[in-house]
């Protein structure tokens, strides 16, 4: 008896030996992003420029056009900062297109040629809004259960780190409204396999 | 068209199944056993039980000619059964792997097998007569991942594989003194062992579940796990293929795929149900599903009475049953295998779930 469970706590201690580092060809030693091939970089420069030519098509009226230019043009390689811009880009058209226009116009771009590859971008900064309003608007109600103990200084510190310039905890409520309306007309229109196509997906946005 | 033939078997998954060439042999892997089933009068009756893998089997394939089985589990080994008049015997198979097998097939030619599995491998198994015993070649480059799925050439030399790594690739298995050397085709000329002629991926790069010929030999279909569907036809060794077809679709990820004709795939995976794509060369869609709603049998609604009513809300806070999916499988379909075929067209094909479903179902086309 005793020899099968010295034996049992031999197995255990083998068990924990990390034996994909000891093996060259495993894949934690080995880079897996040139399993893919590159993506074209994309810099703030370009982002600001495109985030330019939708506002032009905002004021001409053409929503369904904004959508499509921001959602042709996803940052997947680029630096961080270029990709919260290209979220706002698509946060302000998505923002500005009423509630009617939403079903046919995603079932108009679903039904072109490339449309489901656009929905699946438009999933994925679906997401990325929601992660980045439910941090935004994480942060100052911290800060705000805090009051009673912190110090007035303190206090607005936080408050200005922890929202985004220009949204206020309303409106991150207002945008993750919008969001989840967007979200609901989408997976209507795109079914289940978008979102499974969101997670598999290796370019991020 | 008549409906689905339903068989339920057992209350476990299903990790595999395989027919004989004569539909009267049915093997299915439960746990760490073989089951092999006969047919009789209609149903399958429990016949025989091959034990000698000590875990989990993860494939089985009957060559339709010998009757060999071959089956591969997680305990790292193949065992090729040989059909004698006092029962099956089993041999090991050489595989020098360090992982768990996770798919094997047989070729056509039944002269090989290939065993893939978790440790970056594809083990091409053959008979060497001198030794007496079953030994294997790796094919190692370039696979990154696990290997989720074979699949056999008709000629029995080109090997399609699919891996958790995205990729979808063509091997060339030739083994001197085993293999005939093949005609020329698309896929290439001289095809020395673990020649590359061809790697896909797919946009999203999910994983790949499931790779297939076409009956020609000439396309190769994927499933992965992205929802999709990706066709490719290559023109000629080293180019690009002359069209690479890829079909998001609104459902979930499919597990299994086969070719039913030259221009029509089916499909079925994580919605329990199958579905037809049809298409060539220009373009493939989704041509609906192999489900038909109205079925009698299922949504066989008890009589609506209050009494009924309350009683359900009572024991179970609800007035409906709804524990009951609308498809003939119960859970996701993880094999297709052709049941049939006529001249190279399939007619019937048979399907099976895993999960705590333990159906195989035999579907008309």
């Amino acid at each position: 008896m005793s020899i099968i469970q010295q034996q049992a706590s031999l197995g255990d201690a083998w068990r924990t030996i990390n034996i994909d580092a000891l093996d060259p060809d495993s894949s934690q030693n080995f880079d897996t992003t040139t399993l893919h091939p590159p993506l074209p970089e994309i810099n703030e420069a370009d982002v600001r420029q495109l985030n330019a030519q939708v506002r032009q098509l905002l004021r001409g009226g053409d929503a369904e056009g904004a959508l499509r230019g921001c959602l042709e043009t996803p940052v997947y390689n680029g630096p961080e900062s270029a990709k919260e811009a290209h979220l706002q880009t698509v946060t302000e058209v998505l923002q500005s297109i009423k509630a009617s226009d939403m079903s046919p116009m995603l079932e108009r771009i679903h039904q072109s040629p490339g449309g489901s590859e656009l929905l699946d971008v438009l999933i994925k900064y679906l997401y990325k809004g929601m992660a980045a309003s439910a941090g935004a608007s994480g942060a100052p109600r911290a800060a705000g259960s805090r009051t009673p103990s912190t110090l007035t200084p303190q206090q607005t510190g936080f408050s200005q780190v922890g929202s985004r310039p220009g949204a206020t905890n309303e409106s991150t409520g207002a945008a993750m409204s919008v969001i989840l309306s967007w979200h609901e007309k989408v997976i209507d229109i795109a079914g289940l396999g978008s979102i499974g196509r969101c997670m598999t997906d290796w370019r991020k946005v | 068209m008549s409906g689905p033939e339903v068989h339920h078997l057992f209350h476990r998954p299903i990790a595999d199944h395989s027919f004989s060439a004569d539909r009267k042999i049915l093997a299915v892997a439960k746990d760490s056993a073989v089951e092999l089933y006969g047919k009789v009068a209609g149903s399958f009756k429990l016949k025989d039980e091959l034990k000698g893998h000590d875990k989990t089997i993860t494939g089985v394939d009957i060559a339709p000619n010998s009757g060999r089985i071959v089956t591969c589990s997680q305990d790292r080994n193949a065992l090729v059964w040989e059909p004698s008049p006092t029962g099956y015997k089993p041999t090991l198979v050489l595989l020098r792997i360090a992982r768990a097998a996770t798919f094997v097939r047989w070729s056509p030619s039944e002269t090989k097998f290939a065993v893939g599995s978790g440790d970056r491998v594809i083990a091409v198994c053959y008979f060497e007569e001198e030794n007496d015993w079953w030994v294997s070649k790796h094919l190692k480059k370039p696979i990154r991942s696990t290997i989720t799925t074979v699949a056999w050439h008709p000629n029995g030399v080109l090997l399609a594989a699919g891996s958790t790594d995205a990729h979808a690739r063509v091997f060339s298995s030739f083994i001197k003194g085993v293999d005939a050397r093949p005609d020329p085709s698309v896929w290439g000329e001289r095809l020395p062992f673990n020649t590359v002629c061809g790697e896909f991926m797919n946009n999203s790069a999910g994983w790949v579940h499931s790779v297939a010929f076409s009956p020609s030999g000439d396309a190769l279909a994927f499933a992965a796990h992205d929802s999709s569907i990706t066709v490719v036809y290559p023109t000629a060794p080293e180019q690009p293929p002359r069209a690479v077809i890829s079909i998001n679709t609104q459902l979930l990820p499919f597990m299994s795929l086969i070719w039913s004709s030259e221009s029509e795939i089916v499909a079925a995976g994580h919605d329990c149900e199958a579905f037809r794509f049809q298409g060539d060369a220009s373009g493939w869609q989704l041509s609906g599903t192999l489900e038909s709603k109205g079925r009698p049998g299922l949504g066989d609604e008890r009589e609506e009475s209050a009494l009924n009513m309350f009683k359900q809300m009572d024991l179970k806070g609800k007035a409906k049953d709804d524990t009951q999916l609308k498809t003939v499988h119960q859970n996701t379909i993880s094999t297709l295998r052709a049941y049939e075929s006529n001249g190279g067209n399939v007619t019937q094909f048979s399907s099976k779930s895993s999960g705590v479903d333990g159906r195989l179902v035999i579907w008309t086309l």
